[in-house]
């Protein structure tokens, strides 16, 4: 079994690359969402 | 008729704000001397090893000139604030492109001429024999440098950071232009000169892809 | 959210499952070995990556012709997604090739072209990045989203008269090239995980692109009180 190291790795690195983008693309939708409340509380106040 | 006649008035236009101030040329001349200069002292290649590595050289040189040389083509047009008045003039938009893009492959390829001897000097290379090809390739080269060049350079002027994003918008784009010129261009310098047919077929057909894009998309890059 | 929870849910067992198969069902290459295995993701990922730059040159083209906001958000999500399965190609090519061709890099025409296809999709993000004004952004990065698509076969074929290191497709090749049967139950099997992964992904960029826009919306009217 030559070589398992590296095939663990490259799944691992494979799998932690999709991971990490799609946490990262969660995170950026929850800190817009937040923005949105905010503007939304700005504008009726506004009125 | 009428794309080629108003080309003809705008390369005009090009050529003479060019010629009066020499701006681009001088500045690019010196830059490409300076950077055949720096390659020669710090690798200090026998002859030998500049046919192998020459023609690498020589292209990254003026790719990194075309780079700087293309910037101001549209960003004039915009701190004068021309554009607009110029989109009015010609009927169709393809002929601010096709005469900007003329005038630069024009200037690349005179620039390009100026440097030989200093290159063929540094490292000790022989082009004399080779000379027509070399103006065949140095043309086809310059020219797919232009198009998307030009193209680039109407979409950075209206970017932030623009000095930057030219030569990252560009660089990615013309890597197949880069192998192509510098095969072709090796080819030619090597110990038994020769013509490389398929290089010269996709520089061709680099400069054939890209202009028809720009004829079918140009006048959008050109939109307010 | 109990929809998107399932998704995801329905993917990772789809992942776990073609991983197992991977690693235990699918036989040991006889001339690589057990490094071969590496290929379920490293392929699977490739055609993802190509499937979304595809996706983005559509959108790109779809955005010029109609001015649509959401052919734009659709280009933006797909480059950037594309360009995370890109990443894990670059990444697992070279952990593969190191003990098979004892190098990490070299340019062939299909290691160039894929490099050469990210950096064109970073420049594309960067461009991006670099115009404020909603409608030029779009504009101008769906044109150069063009023109970077265009580029895609002349980097292939300008090194293809190289040599060619990169081993030749064996899924659609030429006669000779059948797959065992096992190996292929696990070849397709990865390619439908990653095939819902592309589209989970993209899903959820282009919310994330669609909520932006609102929000760029909502600000610009909290300027003008």
């Amino acid at each position: 079994m030559k070589n398992l190291d590296s095939v663990l790795a490259a799944y691992l690195a494979g799998w932690a690359i999709f991971f990490v983008y799609y946490i990262s693309v969660s995170q950026r939708m929850s800190a817009l969402r937040d923005e949105v409340e905010r503007l939304k509380t700005l504008l009726t106040k506004g009125k | 008729m009428e794309l080629l006649s108003n080309t003809a008035v705008l390369l005009g236009k090009e050529l003479r704000t060019e010629f009066r101030s020499r701006e681009l040329l001088t500045t690019t001349v010196v830059f490409v001397l300076l950077i055949f200069m720096l390659f020669s002292i710090t690798f200090h290649p026998t002859t030998s090893e500049s046919q192998q590595f020459g023609p690498g050289l020589l292209w990254v040189a003026f790719l990194f000139a075309a780079s700087l040389m293309l910037q101001p083509c549209f960003l004039r047009e915009q701190t004068n604030d021309t554009l607009s008045a110029l989109r009015l003039s010609v009927g169709d938009p393809f002929a601010i492109f096709f005469a900007k893009l003329t005038a630069n492959t024009f200037f690349l390829l005179l620039m390009e001429l100026l440097m030989l001897p200093f290159f063929a000097g540094f490292f000790n290379v022989h082009i004399l024999s080779v000379l027509p090809q070399l103006f065949l390739v140095l043309f086809l080269g310059s020219l797919g440098i232009a198009i998307p060049g030009t193209a680039f350079s109407a979409i950075s002027a209206q970017a932030r950071m623009r000095e930057l994003m030219l030569p990252l918008l560009l660089l990615p784009v013309l890597t197949p232009i880069l192998i192509a010129t510098t095969d072709v261009t090796a080819g030619l310098l090597g110990a038994e000169p020769s013509l490389n047919f398929a290089g010269l077929g996709i520089m061709i057909g680099f400069d054939v892809v890209f202009l028809t894009a720009l004829w079918l998309f140009g006048e959008y890059l050109l939109e307010e | 959210m109990v929809k998107s929870i399932f998704k995801a849910t329905i993917l990772f067992v789809l992942i776990a499952v073609t991983a197992y198969l991977a690693f235990y069902y699918a036989p040991i290459e006889k001339s690589m070995g057990v490094i071969q295995k590496i290929f379920y993701l490293h392929i699977a990922s490739a055609f993802s990556a190509f499937v979304a730059f595809g996706i983005c040159f559509y959108a790109n083209l779809r955005y010029v012709f109609t001015r649509r906001p959401k052919s734009d958000w659709l280009g933006v999500s797909a480059a950037e997604v594309g360009l995370a399965f890109i990443s894990v190609v670059l990444i697992t090519g070279p952990i593969w090739a190191h003990p098979v061709w004892g190098i990490y890099w070299t340019w062939d025409a299909r290691l160039t072209l894929t490099f050469v296809l990210g950096l064109l999709y970073v420049s594309y993000l960067l461009l991006r990045s670099m115009i404020e004004e909603p409608d030029k952004r779009a504009l101008l990065s769906a044109l150069f989203g063009i023109f970077a698509f265009l580029d895609v076969p002349l980097v292939y074929f300008s090194i293809r008269w190289w040599r060619t290191q990169h081993p030749q497709p064996v899924i659609l090749g030429g006669p000779g090239s059948g797959l065992e049967p096992r190996m292929r139950i696990s070849y397709l099997l990865m390619w439908g995980a990653l095939t819902g992964l592309l589209i989970l992904l993209l899903n959820a960029r282009y919310k994330l692109e669609a909520l932006r826009a609102s929000v760029e919306q909502l600000r610009r009217e909290a300027e003008v009180r």
